[in-house]
């Protein structure tokens, strides 16, 4: 670990009774990096984020923030939450109802036994660098949850904790102002130079908001890079599946050349692709392939096959086809409407994962 | 969320408060004698001699006809009640909902007092009867009168756990039934009540062994013709023998909470099964109310009946008969009123006493030991582990002790703890058995009230640096001012109800007008009985009032 890294986790593991929810994840987040903690539900990403909040009891492991433990089972160490001085936003923001938006934010000064005028001076600081410097007076039911989710942020921010955690950040919003609220919090992030982990289950936000993807999967990790790197170069079948939009063709494997397999996907139609398993001529795989990557074409070709389009359905920007293929149900994007009837779909051999 | 050291504090003293008088009555039914002489010596001679006695037997018998006979008619019509207020669409639910729950906050005590003055063989409505009929068919002594009583004043219990059961049901099922071609009744018998059975169950066991603690009916019904159950027989008990026979009565109280502590047990257990079989259909559909149609009427009937005998009935004759000096066949009533009564309460320094210390307890009192059931909750609240569950099972503990015993052991308690003694003639002793008796009701209430507080608030609280008692004092206790407000006034109301556990504890200072009333009844002064039955209610219904003022919810 470099000394950039500002909070390490290593080997945590968690149950609660006898079912293991985190099953020894280990990970790092360095300072002004914003790491995203993406996976279906149940995967365990909300316990990592909690655990390394001091709200979840791990059994095994450590985590430690700029160099310090903050628990470390093998030593002894669980610091109480109230001590890790971290910042964590809550999916419902968790304003306090019976305090205004000025007594919110500056009750962890009060805690931390600041000046009064240092805290009305920092307080306002805080809610002016997000916009609610005229809302200080209102109580949480008087605010718009966008206004909301601002000052959850703003309490989270104002003792300058190291490390922000974000749950679920944008879950809450409706879904147009989603986007808005994803670029504003990433360019307050960078803004900020804040560190960052955030917990989503949405993998466009994850992409759109982090540097670095962590994809839990059955509470360990699946795979982890960046954006980029998640999105073209998976590992796995999982992480294939669950980064973009996918059509995934069931087959058997008819053919293996150096690296690369053919699948055999009924009624005679095979298609080439990057070979990403050890999977044997002959057997079961799936083939994925990005709904973007598979394209119409006008005619024959290589790596093109003759199939039966169904429909096709406007979605606004671009038109989407259905298409059957043997028992697989295939989606293609384009431009044009397109009438029912054969049509030759070409799949790039590079854009085919064989798993 | 209180620190380690504080918590166990307040664990200790709750398990100490519970868990030392029960134990002392255990141990003085294993004595020959009073704890207190040094003659006794440990034996087994207090269960002998009560095992010999017919009278025990005979007051065990009539107790448990007393517990099969009110459950089997409270369960029925409870669940019957709780349907058509959930369920349908009767006219003028919402002005009938505050009346149903009126015979829990009545004394029942009081309640037995205004039976006897309207029902008993000079009672209003009695000769009201007789002057038309000319006679009555019932006998208000009898030990069915006692059973049917008790039914009837226990139906709002049934009530209110079957109602909360009948709202967490989807209204789906029901109008498929009635699409089937079920009526209104049909679908209660055959869908509704059979879908909350759990919560039946529940409450039937509840209703069973309250059979066992109840007291001022029988007290007050069952002597003149000498109807025993356990919780008389043991009051009787106080004089048998001359002498105190405290390890008779205790051997008597050991054997009551040898019935009721197992079925607490057990009820407990029904409890968790009921809730997993209602969160597993999940709050389903909205609800819609079932139309009655013409069997609206029949149930506005039926409740406007149930409410007569059960309301009515009692309290227009205890208000009467406090406003007359006699009453019998042929008596003018205009004649005879007069406020004779309570010119004679407001003399007399006792009942001066028992008045102001009944208001100071309930208030004052009501307030501390909501304050201490606050601390117990706060240190169990969300900390899921061994010390909070073992202080669930000792706030269950009193549930199985009636109130008369309970007030025996507080008073044994300050007799036999040297430095308690100072406190035994002060109202402290009786808060302090208040407290402790209502302990399981009142912890229902603030538990309900934390449970309110999303647990991320106070994550949030400890996130940014809060520790648990700072969260505690910041974020939880302000939330739940409401809830504190609202427990604050059902637990004035409920000291004021009591009457039981005051019993044992009557010493001039300690005089409080329930207990007041149980002696005074003893020696015959009706009028004066009459008089604070009436002021009682007249407290109850202060409180009342307030209540739903504040839109305080009188059930969960």
């Amino acid at each position: 670990m470099t000394d950039k890294t500002i909070l390490t986790v290593d080997n945590l593991a968690l149950s609660y009774g006898s079912n293991p929810i985190l099953k020894g994840v280990s990970m790092h987040l360095r300072r002004g990096e914003v790491v995203s903690l993406l996976g279906p539900s149940g995967s365990g990403k909300t316990t990592l984020l909690r655990a390394v909040a001091g709200l979840e009891q791990p059994h095994h492991g450590s985590v430690s923030i700029a160099g310090r433990a903050i628990y470390d089972a093998a030593a002894g160490i669980d610091i109480p939450a109230e001590k890790r001085e971290l910042g964590l936003v809550f999916q419902s923001y968790a304003l306090w109802p019976h305090k205004t938006v000025f007594d919110n934010v500056a009750y962890p000064l009060k805690l931390r036994k600041v000046s009064t005028n240092e805290i009305i001076q920092r307080v306002h600081a805080a809610l002016k660098n997000l916009g609610l410097d005229h809302l200080a007076e209102r109580y949480p039911h008087q605010l718009s949850g966008g206004q909301q989710q601002r000052v959850s942020i703003a309490r989270a921010l104002v003792y300058n904790p190291p490390v922000i955690l974000l749950d679920e950040p944008l879950s809450n919003l409706d879904a147009k102002m989603r986007e808005e609220a994803r670029a504003w919090l990433r360019n307050l992030i960078v803004e900020l130079q804040l560190s960052a982990l955030v917990v989503t289950h949405d993998q466009s936000e994850a992409m759109a908001m982090s540097d670095r993807i962590l994809l839990l999967n059955g509470g360990v990790i699946e795979q982890q890079g960046t954006p980029q790197e998640m999105y073209s170069q998976p590992q796995t079948f999982f992480v294939a599946d669950f980064m973009g939009s996918n059509n995934v063709i069931k087959g058997r494997i008819s053919e293996i050349r150096a690296g690369q397999a053919c699948v055999d996907i009924g009624d005679g139609l095979r298609l080439w692709g990057q070979r990403r398993s050890d999977a044997a001529i002959g057997q079961e795989v799936s083939a994925i392939v990005r709904i973007e990557r598979a394209r119409l074409a006008d005619g024959p070709g290589e790596h093109r096959a003759q199939i039966d389009l169904v429909t096709s359905m406007f979605l606004g920007d671009r038109f989407e086809y259905v298409l059957h293929a043997g028992q697989n149900l295939l989606r293609a994007w384009g431009q044009r409407q397109e009438e029912a009837g054969q049509r030759w779909l070409e799949f790039p051999p590079e854009a085919v994962w064989v798993f | 969320m209180l620190q380690t050291l504080p918590r166990r504090a307040v664990v200790t003293l709750l398990a100490l408060s519970v868990f030392f008088p029960l134990g002392l009555v255990i141990y003085q039914s294993v004595l020959s004698g009073p704890f207190f002489m040094k003659t006794a010596t440990l034996s087994l001679e207090s269960f002998a001699f009560i095992f010999d006695d017919p009278d025990f037997w005979s007051a065990t018998k009539n107790t448990l006809i007393v517990a099969v006979g009110m459950s089997a008619i409270a369960i029925p019509l409870g669940a019957i009640l709780a349907f058509i207020m959930v369920r349908t669409d009767l006219p003028g639910r919402r002005w009938l909902e505050t009346p149903i729950l009126i015979p829990i906050f009545v004394s029942p005590v009081v309640l037995g007092f205004g039976y006897v003055v309207s029902l008993g063989p000079v009672g209003f409505f009695s000769v009201w009867f007789e002057s038309i009929f000319g006679g009555v068919p019932w006998n208000i002594y009898s030990l069915a009168s006692i059973v049917v009583i008790a039914g009837l004043t226990h139906v709002p219990h049934v009530y209110l756990y079957s109602s909360s059961a009948l709202r967490n049901l989807g209204s789906d099922v029901e109008e498929a039934a009635r699409l089937s071609g079920a009526s209104p009744f049909r679908v209660a018998r055959d869908v509704s009540i059979p879908m909350v059975s759990p919560a039946l169950l529940y409450v039937g066991v509840l209703v069973f062994f309250l059979g066992f603690e109840i007291f001022g009916l029988p007290l007050i019904l069952g002597d003149p013709e000498g109807h025993l159950v356990l919780t008389t027989y043991l009051y009787k008990l106080t004089n048998k023998l001359g002498t105190p026979s405290y390890h008779l009565m205790a051997a008597v109280a050991t054997c009551i909470v040898a019935i009721t502590f197992p079925l607490v047990l057990l009820q407990r257990f029904l409890l968790k099964s009921a809730q997993r079989y209602v969160s597993m259909k999940g709050k389903s559909a909205r609800q819609r109310p079932l139309m009655l149609g013409p069997w609206k009427w029949l149930a506005l009937g039926l409740i406007v009946a149930w409410l007569f005998i059960t309301v009515v009935v009692p309290v227009s004759g205890i208000a009467l008969r406090s406003v007359v000096s006699s009453w019998g066949q042929g008596v003018n009533l205009l004649e005879v009123l007069t406020l004779d009564h309570f010119h004679a309460v407001f003399e007399e320094s006792t009942m001066i006493r028992s008045i102001v210390n009944s208001i100071l307890i309930g208030t004052i009192g009501g307030a501390v030991a909501v304050g201490g059931y606050l601390l117990i909750g706060l240190a169990t609240h969300r900390q899921p582990d061994g010390l909070s569950r073992f202080v669930d099972y000792v706030i269950l503990t009193p549930r199985a002790i009636p109130g008369l015993m309970a007030g025996l052991a507080v008073f044994w308690v300050f007799l036999f703890v040297p430095f308690l003694a100072p406190l035994r003639s002060t109202l402290f002793s009786v808060w302090f058995a208040y407290a402790v008796v209502w302990l399981a009701y009142g912890m229902r209430l603030i538990q309900s009230a934390l449970m309110q507080v999303g647990p991320e608030l106070e994550e949030a609280g400890r996130l940014v640096g809060a520790s648990r008692s700072r969260v505690s004092r910041d974020i939880t206790v302000p939330l739940i001012r409401n809830g504190l407000l609202g427990s604050w006034l059902l637990i004035f109301m409920i000291f004021e109800r009591e009457y039981s556990t005051g019993v044992y504890l009557l010493s001039p200072g300690t005089e409080v007008i329930g207990a007041q009333i149980v002696s005074l009844w003893a020696s015959g002064a009706v009028d004066v009985v009459a008089a604070l039955s009436l002021i009682n209610m007249l407290l109850v219904g202060v409180g009342l009032a307030l209540a739903l003022r504040f839109g305080v919810k009188l059930h969960d």
